[in-house]
C-alpha cells in the first residue's frame, strides 16, 4: 500500500469502499463457510436449523456480487 | 557467475537430503502399494489360501477365482458327476474336484462389455462436444461467458444421489431406464464439464496466429479449426479423453441405482460376486484384477497429464 | 492449391488495405460459430442436469412418492425443509459427515504435503515413484472399496493380521467394520489410502511453482531453512493447498460409493454419510419428496463451495 492511496480512499466515502466486489465476496464467501459450519457442528440443534438458509444466502450473494464491477 | 553457481547449489538439496527424502517417499509407496499387490494375489488363490491364517503370500497358484468369475455352478452327487464325460476345459476339471459342474458362463463379461460401450460411449460424445465448447469458450467472445463456464462446471459438483433421484423419474418417464443409451447420455453430462474446461486450457496454450495465418491464407473459420487447431490439440484430445473413460469406467453410484440387469456395469457386479457362503474372494479379486488393469496402464500414459485433470485444467504444470 | 493461393494473394492486398474490414466480414459468422460449438453442450446439461435439477425443486415441495405414482400430488410448501432441519438423526448424519470430512482432509493434507515436500528434494527415480504413489487415486473407489472389506476381515484379513502383528492383540480381537467406535475409522483409512495421492500432486505443483531465486534470497539474507519453509514455501504453496482441501471436502462431503460399498452405512448409523441417508430415503422408503428436499439442501450446500473452489482455481491459475 503506497502512502498517497490512503487519502484517495477515505474521499471516496463509505459506500464506495465497502461496495467492491473483493470485500463482498469475502463476506460471502464467510457466510458459506459459516453455513457449511453449522450444518455440521455437534453444538446446537438451532445453528443447524438456519444452516441451510445462511448458505443459500451465501450463495445466492455471491452470485449477485460476483457481477458487481470489480 | 561463481556467485551465482553456489546460490544454486544451495537451494539443491544434499545427498543425505535426497537419500533420506527418497526412502521414505519409497516406503510410503511401498506400504500404499500393499492393497493392490493383494487384489492381484488373491486373484490367484484358491478360495483355502484366500481366507488362511495367518495371511498366506507364497501359495500355489490357482485360476479358480478366474474360473469362478467367468462360469456360474451347480453341486452334485459325486455319482451324477462320476456319471459325465471327461471335464471340458480347466475351470470344469476344477469345478468336479468340488462336486461341482459348471452350469454356464457368469454375467461378468455382459458386465464387463455394457462397461466398455458406456465408458466409450459417453468419452467420444464428451470429447466431441467439449471440443467444440472449448474453442468456442477459447475463441469467441461469448456473453456471459464466465457464468457459463461456471455453470458447466458446477454440473459435476452435484452429488450424484441428488441427481439420481430426478433422472431416475425422468428415464422411467421416456423408458431410458436401464437402457445402455440412457447411461452414455447420463456420463456424457458428466464428463463433458470436465471436457470443456480441460480442453479450454489446451486449445488456449494454442496460438491464434496460426489459425489467422490459416484464415489469411483463405480457409474459413471452421476449416482452420478442423485442419489447424485439431491436429495442434491431439494430444490434449488424447488426455481428456482417457480422462473422461477413467471416470466413465469406475462410475458407480449412477450404475448401482439406475441399472439393474440390461445395462449394469462391472462396479456394481463385482461386489454381488457370492460363492457359497458368503463372498467368493478370489472370483471377486479376478475380476477386480481385470477391471483395475486397463486402469493402470491409462495412469501410466497419462501421468504428465494428471495434474491438468484433477484441477480441471487450472494448474498446467 | 492454385486456387487457395489465388484467393489468399487477395486476401492479403484486402488485409494491406484495410486490416479491420476483412477480419469483420468473417467475424460475422464467426458468432454463428460460436453459438453452433457451444449449443449443443449446453443443451445436453440443461436437459440432463438443470431440468431434472429443477424438478427437484418442485418435488421438494410435495408429497410425491416415486413407488405410487398414482396417489395425487399434494403441494406441501416447506414442510420437508422444515422437518430435515429440525430432525436430530439427519444433524447426527451430518456430524457422522463432519468426522469423516474433517479427518479425512486433515490426514490427507499432512500425508500429501509431506510427500510433495519430500518429492520435491527429487531424489534419483522420484518420477517412477510418484506415479507408483498415484495409482490408488485413479481406481474405482467403489471396486477397491469392496476389496478393502475383505483386508478388514477380523480372522482372515490383511489389515486386522499386519495390526495384530505390530501391536500384539490377537487379530480376531477387533473389528474394523463391525464395531461402533472404529468403523468410522475404518472408512478414513480407506479415503486417505486413496486420495493422499491427490493432495500430493496439487502440493507439487505448488512447491515447484516457487522460483529459486526466492530461497537464493534467504540464503543470502542468512534465513534459517525452519525459517525458510515457515516464511516462504508454505505461504507460496497455500493457495494450491487450499485448492486441495477444498476439493477433498466437497468430494468427501457428498461421499457415496466408497462407504457404501465399506459399511453400507453400518453398525446401526455410525458411518451413515448425507449421501448415504439420501439413497435410504430415496431409493429405499421411496420418499421421492422428502429425499428431494434433503438433495435440495446438499445440492445448495456443495454449489456454495464450488463457487469458493472456482475462485481458488482461478488464484492458482493466475500464478
Amino acid at each position: 500500500m503506497s502512502i498517497d492511496a490512503t487519502p484517495s480512499i477515505a474521499r471516496r466515502g463509505l459506500a464506495d469502499r465497502v461496495l467492491r466486489r473483493g470485500p463482498l465476496e469475502a463476506a460471502a464467501t464467510t457466510i458459506i463457510a459459516a453455513g457449511v459450519v453449522m450444518l455440521m457442528q455437534p453444538l446446537s440443534l438451532t445453528l443447524y436449523s438456519w444452516s441451510f438458509a445462511t448458505t443459500l444466502f451465501g450463495t445466492v450473494m455471491f452470485t449477485i456480487v460476483s457481477k458487481v464491477r470489480e | 557467475m561463481t556467485s551465482a553457481t553456489t546460490a544454486h547449489s544451495v537451494v539443491e538439496p544434499s545427498i543425505t537430503t535426497r537419500r533420506f527424502a527418497g526412502s521414505l517417499v519409497v516406503l510410503y509407496a511401498v506400504i500404499t502399494m500393499i492393497p493392490l499387490v493383494w487384489i492381484m494375489l488373491t486373484a490367484f488363490k484358491s478360495p483355502d489360501d484366500a481366507i488362511s491364517y495367518p495371511p498366506k503370500v507364497m501359495f500355489k497358484p490357482s485360476l479358480e477365482g478366474f474360473c469362478n468369475l467367468f462360469t456360474t455352478r451347480s453341486r452334485q452327487t459325486p455319482e451324477f458327476i462320476r456319471s459325465l464325460g471327461p471335464p471340458q476345459g480347466l475351470c470344469d476339471s476344477i469345478a468336479r474336484s468340488r462336486n461341482m459342474v459348471v452350469a454356464g458362463p457368469s454375467n461378468y463379461v455382459p458386465r464387463f462389455i455394457n462397461s466398455l460401450i458406456i465408458a466409450f460411449g459417453s468419452t467420444v460424445l464428451a470429447v466431441a462436444l467439449g471440443t467444440l465448447s472449448a474453442y468456442g469458450f477459447s475463441r469467441f467472445r461469448v456473453p456471459l461467458k464466465d457464468d457459463l463456464l461456471f455453470f458447466i462446471l458446477s454440473t459435476r459438483m452435484m452429488p450424484p444421489i441428488a441427481v439420481a433421484i430426478p433422472i431416475y423419474l425422468m428415464y422411467r418417464t421416456i423408458g431410458l431406464s436401464d437402457t445402455r443409451l440412457g447411461m452414455i447420455l447420463l456420463y456424457t453430462s458428466v464428463n463433458v464439464s470436465l471436457a470443456v474446461w480441460l480442453l479450454k486450457g489446451f486449445i488456449d496454450e494454442i496460438p491464434r496466429e496460426y489459425e489467422e495465418a490459416a484464415m489469411i491464407d483463405g480457409y474459413t473459420r471452421f476449416q482452420a479449426f478442423v485442419k489447424v487447431v485439431l491436429p495442434q490439440a491431439t494430444t490434449g484430445i488424447a488426455a481428456t479423453a482417457i480422462f473422461c473413460l477413467i471416470f466413465a469406467w469406475n462410475e458407480y453410484a449412477f450404475a448401482v441405482l439406475l441399472t439393474s440387469g440390461n445395462a449394469q456395469t462391472a462396479p456394481p457386479f463385482i461386489p454381488i460376486i457370492i460363492g457359497e457362503g458368503g463372498q467368493d474372494w478370489p472370483a471377486v479379486a479376478a475380476g477386480t484384477t481385470l477391471f483395475l488393469v486397463p486402469i493402470v496402464v491409462f495412469t501410466v500414459l497419462l501421468r504428465k497429464h494428471l495434474l491438468r485433470g484433477i484441477t480441471f485444467g487450472a494448474v498446467r504444470k | 492449391m492454385n486456387e487457395l493461393s489465388a484467393s489468399s494473394r487477395i486476401t492479403y492486398r484486402a488485409v494491406m488495405v484495410r486490416p479491420g474490414m476483412a477480419r469483420r466480414i468473417r467475424g460475422l459468422s464467426d458468432k454463428t460459430l460460436a453459438w453452433l460449438f457451444i449449443t449443443p453442450t449446453i443443451v445436453l446439461l440443461l436437459a440432463i442436469n438443470i431440468f431434472p435439477l429443477l424438478w427437484t425443486i418442485y418435488l421438494s415441495f410435495t408429497n410425491y412418492r416415486a413407488n405410487r405414482a398414482n396417489v395425487p400430488t399434494i403441494w406441501l410448501g416447506a414442510d420437508w425443509y422444515q422437518s430435515i432441519l429440525t430432525d436430530p438423526d439427519i444433524w447426527a448424519a451430518m456430524q457422522v459427515t463432519a468426522h469423516f470430512v474433517i479427518w479425512t482432509v486433515v490426514i490427507e493434507t499432512v500425508l500429501g504435503f509431506g510427500l510433495a515436500y519430500l518429492i520435491d528434494k527429487k531424489f534419483r527415480g522420484h518420477g517412477m515413484w510418484t506415479t507408483i504413489i498415484l495409482l490408488p487415486m485413479m481406481l474405482s473407489p467403489a471396486v477397491v472399496g469392496n476389496f478393502w472389506t475383505f483386508l478388514y476381515q477380523p480372522q482372515i484379513g490383511l489389515f486386522n493380521y499386519v495390526v495384530a502383528f505390530f501391536t500384539g492383540r490377537a487379530a480376531s480381537s477387533f473389528q474394523m467394520l463391525g464395531d461402533v467406535t472404529l468403523s468410522p475409522w475404518a472408512i478414513v483409512i480407506v479415503d486417505a489410502w486413496m486420495w493422499t495421492p491427490y493432495v500430493m500432486l496439487i502440493c507439487l505443483a505448488g512447491l515447484r511453482s516457487i522460483p529459486d531465486y526466492i530461497y537464493e534470497a534467504a540464503e543470502v539474507d542468512r534465513a534459517s531453512k525452519w525459517r525458510q519453509f515457515w516464511s516462504i514455501t508454505l505461504p507460496m504453496a497455500l493457495p494450491f493447498i487450499m485448492l486441495a482441501v477444498l476439493f477433498r471436502g466437497i468430494e468427501n462431503f457428498k461421499m457415496f460409493d466408497m462407504v457404501n460399498l465399506l459399511t453400507g452405512g453400518g453398525p446401526g448409523s455410525t458411518t451413515e454419510v448425507a449421501s448415504i441417508t439420501l439413497k435410504r430415503a430415496a431409493f429405499e422408503s421411496w420418499r421421492t419428496g422428502y429425499s428431494s428436499a434433503f438433495a435440495i439442501i446438499l445440492f445448495v450446500t456443495v454449489f456454495g463451495l464450488a463457487n469458493i473452489y472456482v475462485k481458488a482455481l482461478n488464484k492458482v491459475k493466475s500464478r
